[in-house]
């Protein structure tokens, strides 16, 4: 008799991949500032883009309609279509 | 994090913050997203700070949030 | 397992979050075999999968919140009867197998094939009992108004499954009001704590009517809509007395709305459902989370074979 043991699992490893190309300095770059639309991350962000703005980067900012659900498909687009890095904040 | 990922396959270099109470959560979702999400945390807590207190947060993170967005 | 339901074992119910893992029929099965189903409650899991893992309930914010919240299932039609399930005595509690296997089915698929494990993805900072698994069933026999699902679309004759994003139960005593405005009153009181005493409009309730409080209102003749219609009345807040500050607590509203008079819960926020033993002048409040598409949205399915 032989016992079939099933695995309530997904059996699945993600595919590991590495991170993008990062570029040598963000001077001269379009930094986007996604917004997760938590209280308190735009004051955050609003003090970050101080400080990228004084290292000569220019700076888009988008907001995500909730920091409950991942970001929209065409919010995701957009930003990379206008940016060449982008910093999320603030999840807490 | 899932927009970071997202952003990283179409190849935008990007962050995210977080306080740090958050930290090894991150660490599982990027384990299993398979990639080693670019991430900067900040001390917890967040939703009961003053404007003054969030702007040292961003400084003392600004730093950090550069280096993992460039190579240098 | 799989004999509970005609589907093929590999299709594919839904995308199981946090980690979107193709949940097939097999897999939940599985599954429901560790949680204790017996077969015949294999679709009543299936549904509450399709339920759950939409983009209006919003499971993955759901395991991802610190709030203390987790799908409350609720069944109602044919269904509940044909595989035992419990709507009265104890109902919120332990004892019945279906009710007590099948949310822990939903559970098991979320943590073992999802993914979504507490101290990981999850992070609710107190969690719940319910979160352990929490379905029940609606007793419509016993009740004189329509069901929560003919309430929310569906025909008497379907057998559903309707998912609301909920804290655990919360006891309200009221065994003194023999008129109905009475008890609506009290309800409220009761209803206005839900979450925050201090928040309203964000978040939406469920109210678990028992039997003996539903009796003052079918001695009225008061049916759902009339219920709703008197009870939103006393649920309605000055904003003044929860701004931020007000009474020396700083929780409360942004001082902006300041002036206004607003209610608890936005229209059909609140959702009723009479269930629980034939004794005992007590009814149940499960507080909500974020509610909408910036949070979570009751959903309802139907249950097929």
């Amino acid at each position: 008799m032989t016992t079939t043991v099933l695995d309530p699992t997904a059996e699945q490893r993600p595919a590991t991949r590495e991170r993008s190309q990062r570029p040598e300095s963000l001077s001269g770059l379009t930094v986007g500032l996604l917004d997760i639309s938590k209280p308190r991350g735009d004051v955050f962000l609003d003090r970050v883009e101080e400080a990228l703005c004084a290292l000569g980067a220019r700076v888009t900012r988008y907001a995500k309609p909730t920091f409950t659900k991942p970001a929209p498909v065409d919010l995701r687009h957009e930003i990379a279509t206008q940016c060449d890095a982008v910093i999320e904040a603030l999840a807490d | 994090m899932h927009d970071i990922d997202d952003l990283e396959r179409r190849g935008v270099p990007g962050v995210y913050v977080a306080s740090d109470t958050f930290t090894d959560a991150a660490a599982l979702q990027a384990a299993a997203l398979g990639l080693d999400v670019a991430g900067v945390f900040v001390a917890h807590p967040i939703q009961d700070r003053t404007d003054d207190e969030m702007a040292g947060l961003a400084d003392e993170a600004i730093d950090a949030l550069v280096a993992a967005l460039t190579a240098s | 397992m799989l004999g509970g339901t005609t589907r093929p074992s590999d299709e594919v119910v839904a995308l199981i979050p946090p980690n979107l893992v193709e949940g097939t029929v097999e897999k939940v099965a599985v599954n429901a075999v560790m949680a204790g189903c017996r077969p015949e409650y294999l679709p009543v899991v299936l549904a509450a999968l399709e339920a759950i893992c939409t983009d209006e309930f919003n499971m993955h914010g759901v395991l991802a919140t610190t709030m203390s919240v987790g799908p409350i299932l609720v069944v109602n039609g044919p269904i509940a009867a044909a595989i035992g399930m419990n709507s009265g005595i104890n109902v919120l509690g332990h004892g019945n197998r279906a009710n007590s296997s099948i949310g822990r089915a939903v559970q098991l698929v979320l943590r073992n094939l999802g993914g979504g494990a507490p101290g990981g993805i999850d992070r609710a900072t107190l969690g719940h009992m319910g979160k352990q698994g929490i379905c029940f069933a609606e007793d419509e026999a016993g009740s004189p108004w329509n069901s929560l699902a003919e309430e929310r679309g569906f025909d008497r004759s379907q057998s559903t499954v309707t998912a609301f994003c909920g804290e655990g139960p919360h006891l309200v005593v009221d065994q003194l009001s023999r008129s109905p405005e009475s008890l609506t009153r009290s309800l409220a009181a009761s209803l206005r704590s839900a979450v925050s005493p201090r928040l309203v409009l964000g978040m939406d309730g469920m109210l678990v009517l028992s039997p003996e409080h539903m009796a003052r209102y079918r001695d009225a003749g008061w049916d759902r809509a009339r219920f709703l219609a008197e009870l939103t009345e006393y649920l309605m807040f000055d904003t003044d007395e929860i701004i931020a500050g007000a009474d020396g607590i700083e929780e409360g509203l942004p001082p902006g709305l300041a002036g206004h008079r607003l209610p608890k819960f936005r229209p059909g926020g609140l959702l009723v459902v009479h269930a629980g033993g034939p004794a005992g002048l007590f009814s149940a409040i499960i507080g909500g989370w974020i509610s909408g598409p910036g949070g979570s949205d009751p959903v309802t399915r139907e249950i097929t074979p």
